[in-house]
């Protein structure tokens, strides 16, 4: 019992330390992924061909593909086939953020079209122009009905940061090996390891289930 | 010089033709209503009238410009046509004064105080002045589309449109609905009205005119023509 008590003070700084580079890539690639999916999610929704199409290869090839080797092909392919240095936080944080992005398009699309037909026409006859009343009256709307898948691919995207233990990061998930390689006490470590991923989404489930209580409608 | 100027102006729908060629013009001031049947074009007229539908073919003019003239904006015009619909349209994320409001402040650019002082009176005009602070899903259909025609009428339009307006309402709310219109037509607003309430036609309409399968079979004053149909 003192045993393990001695293990989790032993480790847990570094687990901390681990957690917090999660936290940091996952926040950061989730605001920028939020902007790629509202970019896209409006170009595949708009009138122009070409946006509609482009936004459907986005989707299409970053769902066909797993993150690893996204993450592979940004890290080590990218920066040898231009010779550009790239930190390894940095790729990870373009992989998430592209790959997420990708997921929240079709949040966005289908958070937009649940809005009813009326609710543009509406704004529209008032004179208001198309991205007025996307502004002012779709949007709003449709986020409130978007917000639980919102959080689901939040939640996912934040467990995807382990795969990028793979290129180097010093994550959660990295922190835990490296400090199986020192004790050996892999049990013990991956509960440590589990739990505060466990923790952290736990927190995130239930500030989401306040904030669509908040923003009923 | 009439107001609204519609030729020959038809319209299909994936191969099915709901409007086949209507003519008529509208003058400052007019009330006209459209009645028949369901299916009988008389909504996608009305619709058409601002460009909610694309016409495949003829001539529509508002306030002698042309629809479809190269250089027109769409948004200007629309401020001129006030729309009211039968599903209401009010958004359910902006309370009652700032569903009348949003235009106003957002396109015209008016300042807050003033549109809000107008939105009250337009709010006292229809009776719901107590419901400013109240949203939408708490207030009854007639209470709703008494506010959708304020909305509209925040923008100053110079015509207003009403696509069935009272067809979703129960019918003891229909009356209050109908007020708020026939006041409004007796302030001397020109006003398009698809409606299935023959007595406000007949009580208010300067014209009547009934459509079926995509044209206008018969027009006239509602006294010549619902007291002795053809």
């Amino acid at each position: 019992m003192w045993d393990i008590i001695a293990l989790f003070k032993e480790s847990l700084p570094s687990l901390i330390s681990g957690l917090l580079v999660t936290l940091k890539v996952a926040s950061i690639s989730l605001v920028i992924a939020v902007v790629l999916g509202l970019i896209f999610g409006l170009m595949s929704i708009g009138k122009s061909k070409f946006l509609k199409a482009l936004s459907i290869i986005y989707v299409d090839i970053i769902r066909g593909t797993p993150l690893i080797v996204q993450a592979f092909f940004i890290y080590f392919g990218i920066s040898s086939a231009f010779g550009i240095k790239m930190h390894a936080v940095t790729a990870g944080i373009i992989a998430i953020s592209i790959n997420a992005g990708a997921y929240l398009v079709e949040i966005f699309r289908a958070g937009i079209m649940a809005v009813d037909k009326g609710q543009m026409e509406g704004a529209r006859c008032l004179g208001l122009s198309y991205s007025k009343a996307m502004q002012k009256v779709i949007l709003p709307q449709a986020v409130r009905k978007m917000i639980p898948a919102f959080i689901n691919q939040f939640i996912i995207s934040l467990k995807d940061t382990s795969i990028l233990s793979v290129i180097g990061i010093r994550e959660l998930t990295q922190s835990g090996e490296i400090i199986i390689a020192s004790n050996y006490r892999a049990l013990e470590t991956w509960v440590m390891v589990g739990l505060l991923y466990f923790i952290l989404i736990m927190v995130l489930s239930y500030f989401s289930r306040f904030l669509e209580r908040r923003l009923r409608i | 010089m009439s107001l609204i100027q519609v030729k020959g102006v038809r319209k299909s729908f994936a191969g099915t033709e709901a409007l086949k060629g209507i003519d008529l013009t509208i003058d400052k001031g007019e009330v006209v209503c459209l009645i028949g049947p369901s299916g009988s074009g008389k909504s996608t007229l009305l619709r058409c009238l601002n460009r909610l539908e694309e016409i495949s073919e003829g001539f529509i003019s508002v306030d002698e410009q042309s629809l479809y003239d190269k250089n027109i904006n769409t948004n200007k015009l629309r401020e001129k046509l006030g729309m009211v619909f039968q599903a209401f349209n009010l958004f359910p994320n902006l309370n009652v004064i700032n569903n009348i409001t949003l235009a106003p402040l957002a396109v015209k650019k008016a300042d807050v105080k003033s549109s809000e002082e107008k939105a009250m009176k337009l709010l006292e005009q229809v009776g719901l002045k107590e419901k400013a602070l109240v949203y939408p899903d708490k207030l009854s259909g007639g209470q709703k589309q008494r506010v959708a025609i304020a909305r509209a009428l925040a923008m100053e339009p110079e015509i207003m449109l009403f696509d069935e307006p009272t067809s979703a309402l129960d019918p003891e709310m229909v009356g209050e609905v109908l007020q708020v219109m026939k006041n409004l037509a007796a302030y001397g607003m020109t006003m398009v009205v698809v409606t299935h309430e023959m007595g406000f036609a007949k009580e208010v309409a300067d014209r009547v005119m009934f459509m079926d399968s995509g044209i206008i079979v018969e027009e006239g004053t509602p006294r010549g023509y619902i007291y002795k149909p053809i």
